[in-house]
Formats: C-alpha cells, sequence, structure tokens
C-alpha cells in the first residue's frame, strides 16, 4: 500500500490505517524508539503512541514523507520520556551517541548562553548541507536515528572502523564549524 | 544541561536530512525530499479500539526486527567474529517493512565457498521439526540452474549423533516459535556464484530458498538480491621452504599458506604432485604422498600474538592448480589472520612474524 494510500484510510477514519502505516513503517519507529530507550517495554510504549500520534495529526495534517513524519513523532516521544527520567537510562545508543557528540561540543556554559537549541539546530543544518552525503547520512544515522556503529557499518556497508573514523573527522569539522560560526567559544 | 541543548536541537533539524538519511542508497542520497505537513492535534476517536490495534501491530513489526537482531549477535558471538576483527563478515538490515519471507542476515566469503546465513519465515513448528528425515532446503539462483543444499543454522561447536538429537537441536537453537522463523545457512560455491553472475550478466543474484517437507510440491521464499562478498585473506610466503619427513623419508616443498577467518589452502608441491592429482593417478604410489599432504594441514601450528595456537585440520579438497597442490581446510569460528605470530611444522619454523 502506498503511502498516500494509508493517508487516505487516516482520513476515512478507518482503523486499518493503523494496521497499514504499522506494517509499512513499524520497523522504522521500533528501531528509533528501542535506540533512543534502550528497553524493549518502553521502545514499545513509545511505538504505540507514535500510532496514536499519527492519528491524531492526520488529518489535517497530509504528511509526505510519511516515514520521516513518523520517524520523528517516535523520536520527540521517545527523547522526552527520557529526559523525563521515566525510562532506563544510560544504556541506549541514544546515550552513547549523545555523550559522544557532547565532547566535540566543549564548553556548556557556552552552549546556554551562546544560543539555544533552535539555533544550534539552525547552524547544524547549515553545516550539515555542506557536507559530502555520506558523512552527512553517517552523521544523522548516528545522531539522529541513534543507529549503534555496527548498525551504520551494515547499513553503509563499511567496515565498523572505516565508519568510526569517518564520524570522527565529521564531529572534528562541526567543532570548527560552530566555532566559527561563533556559537562556542 | 548542555546534553539537553544538544539533543533538542537534534529534535529541531531539518526534515531534508532526516528524509534523506532515512535509507542508504547511494544513487538517491542527491535526492531532495518533499517538506513535511507541520503536525496539529486533533481529537482522538476510537482511541480504546485503535490503541488495542496499535499494540498488537507495534508488537509484530518489534518482533521481526527482535528475531532478526537477535540472530544476527548469536551468529556473530558464535563465530567470534568481533575477537577476531574479521573485517569481511558482512550484515545486513533488516529490510523496511518486511516481517515474513526470505531475509539475509549475514555473509562471509572464505575463498571457496560464500556462506550466508538467512531467516526463513512463516515456517511452522510441525515443518521445522520435519528436519532433518523429512524436510529438505534448497538454495537457487532463479534464472540458472544453480544451486545447492541449505540447512538450519547450529552452533559451531555443536555435536550431534542422530534424528532426534539434531531435531531437538533445531527446535532449540534454529527455531523461533514466536515469529515462525527458521534460520538457515547456505554454503555456495563461490565459482558456481561467479559461474551465475556471468550468466544473468549482473552481480545481483536472485537468490530464493525452497523449503520441500515429505513429498509436497516445494514451499518457495524470496527471492531477494544478494552479491557475492569481499575475500579477506593474508597470503604467508615460505620461500620454498622444504619440510623433511623422516618416519616416510621424503621432502616436501611449502610454498605459502593462504588463510581467512574460516579457511585455509596449503601449498605444497613435490615430485609428480600434478600426475598424483589427475584422475586415474597410481593410488598406491600417491599413498605416502597424501599421507604427507595431511601432516602438513594437521599437525602444522599456527601460533598467535596471544600465544593460543591453531590447527587447520584435514583438506576438504586438494586439486593441482597454478603449479601447486591446493589443500583446502575450513571451519566454524573465525581466527584472528592478522594476530599470527608464527607458523610451524614439528621443530620447523615456516613463518615468523
Amino acid at each position: 500500500m502506498t503511502d498516500t494510500q494509508i493517508i487516505d484510510l487516516f482520513f476515512e477514519r478507518s482503523e486499518q490505517a493503523i494496521e497499514e502505516l504499522a506494517k509499512k513503517h513499524g520497523a522504522a519507529v521500533s528501531r528509533i524508539a528501542f535506540n533512543i530507550l534502550g528497553n524493549p517495554q518502553d521502545a514499545e510504549e513509545c511505538v504505540n503512541d507514535t500510532w496514536l500520534g499519527a492519528w491524531n495529526a492526520i488529518p489535517p495534517s497530509r504528511p509526505s514523507p510519511l516515514r520521516t513524519f513518523v520517524c520523528r513523532i517516535a523520536r520527540n516521544l521517545a527523547t522526552k520520556k527520557y529526559h523525563a527520567g521515566t525510562a532506563q537510562k544510560r544504556n541506549s545508543q541514544y546515550d552513547l551517541a549523545l555523550d559522544e557528540l557532547c565532547e566535540y561540543i566543549p564548553d556548556s556554559d557556552s552552549v546556554e548562553d551562546r544560543c539555544g537549541a533552535r539555533e544550534l539546530a539552525a547552524a547544524i543544518d547549515r553545516f550539515l548541507d555542506g557536507l559530502e552525503p555520506l558523512d552527512r547520512f553517517l552523521f544523522m544515522r548516528r545522531y539522529w536515528y541513534s543507529d549503534s556503529l555496527g548498525e551504520l557499518a551494515k547499513l553503509s556497508a563499511m567496515s565498523y572502523g572505516a565508519v568510526s573514523v569517518r564520524l570522527h573527522r565529521v564531529k572534528e569539522k562541526l567543532k570548527n564549524y560552530l566555532l566559527r560560526e561563533g556559537l562556542l567559544v | 544541561m548542555k546534553r539537553e541543548i544538544v539533543s533538542q536541537a537534534l529534535n529541531l533539524l531539518d526534515e531534508r536530512h532526516i528524509t534523506q538519511a532515512a535509507v542508504f542508497d547511494p544513487g538517491a542520497i542527491h535526492q531532495l525530499p518533499e517538506r513535511i505537513v507541520q503536525m496539529k492535534t486533533k481529537r482522538i476517536i476510537s482511541i480504546a479500539l485503535a490503541a488495542a490495534l496499535i499494540l498488537a501491530l507495534g508488537i509484530a513489526a518489534y518482533a521481526a526486527w527482535s528475531i532478526h537482531a537477535a540472530r544476527q549477535r548469536e551468529l556473530k558471538e558464535d563465530f567470534r567474529i568481533e575477537e577476531n576483527q574479521v573485517s569481511s563478515y558482512v550484515e545486513y538490515a533488516l529490510p523496511d517493512g518486511q516481517e515474513d519471507g526470505l531475509v539475509l542476515l549475514s555473509a562471509v566469503n572464505d575463498g571457496q565457498e560464500q556462506r550466508a546465513y538467512v531467516n526463513i519465515s512463516p515456517v511452522s513448528e510441525e515443518e521445522a521439526a520435519a528436519f532433518p528425515d523429512n524436510a529438505r532446503y534448497i538454495w537457487r539462483i532463479e534464472g540458472t540452474e544453480i544451486g545447492g543444499s541449505a540447512a538450519p543454522q547450529l552452533p559451531v561447536e555443536m555435536s550431534l549423533s542422530g534424528v532426534e538429537e539434531i531435531r531437538e537441536a533445531v527446535r532449540n537453537y534454529s527455531y523461533d516459535k514466536e515469529t515462525q522463523t527458521l534460520t538457515l545457512q547456505c554454503l555456495m560455491d563461490v565459482n558456481f556464484l561467479k559461474k551465475a553472475m556471468k550468466e544473468l550478466g549482473t552481480e545481483s543474484l536472485p537468490l530464493r530458498i525452497d523449503m520441500i517437507i515429505g513429498e509436497s510440491e516445494p514451499r518457495t521464499f524470496g527471492p531477494i538480491a544478494f552479491r557475492l562478498t569481499e575475500e579477506q585473506s593474508r597470503y604467508f610466503d615460505f620461500g620454498h621452504a622444504v619440510y623433511h619427513d623422516e618416519e616416510l623419508d621424503r621432502d616436501m616443498e611449502i610454498v605459502g599458506l593462504e588463510l581467512t577467518p574460516f579457511s585455509a589452502v596449503w601449498k605444497v608441491n613435490y615430485e609428480g604432485a600434478a600426475d598424483f592429482h589427475k584422475p586415474g593417478a597410481d593410488q598406491e604410489a600417491y599413498g605416502p604422498w597424501s599421507q604427507l599432504e595431511d601432516k602438513v594441514c594437521m599437525e602444522a601450528r599456527i601460533v598467535f600474538a596471544d600465544g593460543t595456537e591453531f590447527s587447520t585440520g584435514g583438506a576438504l579438497t586438494t586439486p593441482f592448480e597454478n603449479g601447486t597442490v591446493n589443500q583446502f581446510c575450513g571451519w566454524g569460528s573465525a581466527i584472528d589472520i592478522d594476530a599470527v605470530e608464527r607458523i610451524v611444522l614439528g621443530e620447523q619454523v615456516l613463518w615468523q612474524k
């Protein structure tokens, strides 16, 4: 079933919409939720909340692409749950990825003082625009989708070591970019 | 606080980047995706009913992903991939939306054989229990005559005897009742796959699995696209070392050893070797040479940096090719070919770091 047909089912308020959405995009959503929360029970709850979120949003929204839309809902819900302290912590890929990234954003005060999340996001977006497609893919999969380095090696058909080295270089570039942009001191 | 700001910033990244990274497609990675419409809230309708449905479907999608990840983890541990730094071992992601059928788990090329590990589902408990006496699994490359036997994947070190022991092991180690998934090993001759690539004019081979229970018609899983994976090997040149065996009173030249994490080819030569490996060769005259060939494979010791030793075991095939006898040996769990310090046969050091 195409995404358009699934969205039409949502507009008809047919419960089959959820069934088809889960069939088509369930694996991607489950993966994000599990990567962030690191615990099957929390992940399952998050996946269910995601379907509910989609049910509530469509209509009036007619999102395209549908996968990005549900993945974003899942990530927002999972990170909210994570930071609210209701999920099992310090074990997930999200933890590791966040720690890794924060290492390259060294001065914690300057982040808060000089920019908010929105400004930082805009700067990272601009930085990503200037990256090689493969580097951008690796960055997003690691820090947005919270995939493990092993999963990334599988996805990109590269060795674990090659992925690790490439990501290290991207983070160095990001650090320099943020310094140049005046977002870090 | 920094962690939260960074996390929030990531949540706010542009949809373009999220969509581009949803699938790895080197060709399409440059395409610009469509923008998505902002989410708005809407009154909940029929929540109770939808929630029950959601719960069941969420679990189904999660279960498919879960058995895929679990089997990959088990195989990787069983084959000792990480501890031996096997870079040629390839794992495949579960295709999005796929909950049954034929799914690739992992593959490794040992030089002679392309080993591929797959999940097939749905397979009922009765069908899984029909192996080994009443079920057969065959891998095939569609559009060619190329194919061979596949078998439920069992732990490498497991030693089994008798139909019932095998049946029980399949139930415990190869089959997952909850998702009705059976894990199989396909051993595919690399030369046959190359032949298939030539015949079909493509490197992407349509792999399928036929399951035949009793006298029934085959049930087909797949096809899915499969590509020959890269071989990881290291060659040890022994500088035409000559090994003298006192017991047999013969000399054999040991040319070198080609080692992969899962196999070895001992390259040896001796007077008349080419003739002994031709059809109809004098087996009586070949006897002592054959013993000496075995001795090289079975008694030579590969010594690793941590002091452990490994024997490649007896050869599975011994063709005479390119001026040497190529004794091919294979095993189940990987070795670290980069950690080899020394190769010895008896008192003779064939190679040293």
